[in-house]
């Protein structure tokens, strides 16, 4: 579904709805796909903001139209307006949380009330944190109603890529379907000048002081 | 890896053993969600990857953060394999790194005889650098810090990237001479990850850890 003020693009898209309780990770979820980075810092999705994701597959390439909604009851907006023509969907719940699994069923409820017969994965995230309130064996509402499941960190980016493999799969009808290298284009030369390098090694300078981001969290092995 | 595994659970005392059922709750092969119609038919189509016609010179796992001026901090690009790509013809060696499980592009620009790379202030397994970033298809000017799971590997990245960018320096002092001198210099520099990949688990970090960090008023992409 091509939105009004959106170019279509020449490859299969899907409208992806994602939904769940106000700061269960949804938006730091798809900015760590946009992006990369981890965002910290808790800011409520007012209404809707959707970001197209591209993932270049063995079957060409395809984009999930990422309707990330909002999860507080204040910021709703339009709600189940925001579902209409959705192909597919994210139900997300913290690991942490009780509550948030807790709504699951109304979050499902209110999504197949609009979207019939559509693809779901449910996804419990921040499972890279010690205390988890949800244990994995106690998550079962997606086998009463059909859904994938995945426990996933947006933080860790542990199967973090899984939601979205399961679903092209699904919407394309081939289990096999996977990932593959995006085509790395060859950069063109580029020009530059004495004075503007010069810019760039004081503007490096200054730059390698400040700190990265999780110093301490070693991820690579 | 770059994923790190979810945090084991103890078992609790007096727990009953789980049940086969409990156990594959957890499990990622099974498929528990519904029965769908495919509502796209794609072609297996073959890949390419960009890179066919380029000879792997390094190829290491790390971290990789560009700069945010507008917060004055770094921010995550992704996590996955760096690799130096010297092309077979013209010799000349960019730098391409992949988001791993997504494969997609996190940096892909030139090494250019004014590449340079500083040390990061706060650590010995990082270092930055300039560059035209052709990551996106569109060239844009960024700051660079990446980090490696050792020092070892990092002192391998920083060196060869300056050999690489001494040698175009010496080269363009040659007024006419062809690109194979510099293919000959590049040919004998050949760096790979010696260690075998473990799939060992590490120890996480509390992600409720409150850590104050600028807010990003910088819009999404």
């Amino acid at each position: 579904m091509a939105l009004p003020n959106q170019q279509g693009v020449d490859y299969p898209s899907f409208k992806l709805v994602i939904v769940g309780d106000g700061g269960t990770g949804k938006t730091t979820f798809v900015k760590r796909h946009l992006t990369g980075e981890f965002e910290k810092k808790y800011e409520p999705t007012i209404g809707v903001e959707v970001h197209p994701l591209d993932f270049s597959t063995n079957c060409g390439k395809i984009r999930f139209y990422c309707w990330d909604t909002a999860g507080q009851e204040k910021f709703g907006g339009l709600r189940d307006g925001y579902y209409i023509h959705g192909q597919c969907a994210i139900i997300m719940f913290d690991v942490t949380s009780r509550l948030t699994y807790k709504n699951v069923p109304t979050w499902h409820r209110d999504l197949c009330r609009v979207c019939e017969n559509i693809p779901i994965v449910l996804c419990g995230n921040k499972v890279d944190v010690k205390n988890r309130q949800v244990k994995a064996k106690q998550v079962t509402f997606h086998r009463k109603k059909n859904l994938q499941y995945y426990e996933i960190s947006a933080k860790s980016n542990y199967n973090f890529e899984k939601p979205f493999l399961y679903l092209a799969r699904k919407l394309a009808g081939d289990q096999n379907l996977h990932f593959v290298e995006a085509v790395a284009l060859k950069p063109p030369e580029v020009q530059i000048d004495m004075a503007l390098q010069q810019q760039h090694e004081a503007e490096l300078a200054a730059a390698a002081a400040q700190p990265l981001p999780d110093d301490d969290d070693d991820l690579i092995e | 890896m770059a994923d790190k595994e979810p945090v084991v659970e103890r078992p609790e005392a007096g727990e009953e053993e789980e049940d086969a059922s409990a156990a594959a709750a957890a499990g990622e092969e099974e498929d528990t969600g519904a029965q769908v119609a495919p509502i796209v038919r794609l072609e297996e189509v073959a890949v390419t990857t960009g890179e066919e016609d380029e000879d792997v010179l390094l190829d290491m796992k790390a971290k990789l953060y560009r700069f945010d001026k507008d917060g004055n901090q770094w921010k995550e690009r992704g996590t996955g394999a760096v690799k130096l790509l010297k092309h077979k013809q013209t010799g000349k060696v960019r730098l391409v790194m992949r988001q791993a499980k997504t494969l997609k592009i996190c940096a892909n620009h030139l090494v250019a005889s004014t590449t340079k790379m500083q040390e990061h202030a706060g650590s010995d397994k990082s270092c930055v650098w300039h560059a035209a970033d052709f990551a996106d298809g569109e060239l844009k000017e960024e700051m660079f810090a990446i980090r490696f799971g050792s020092v070892e590997n990092c002192k391998k990245f920083k060196e060869l990237v300056e050999e690489i960018a001494e040698s175009l320096t010496k080269n363009e002092g040659k007024e006419g001479e062809d690109g194979g001198s510099t293919a000959g210099l590049l040919a004998k520099l050949t760096v790979s990850e010696g260690k075998s990949e473990g799939s060992g688990k590490s120890e996480s970090t509390d992600s409720g850890k409150v850590t104050e960090t600028k807010a990003d008023t910088a819009p999404a992409e």
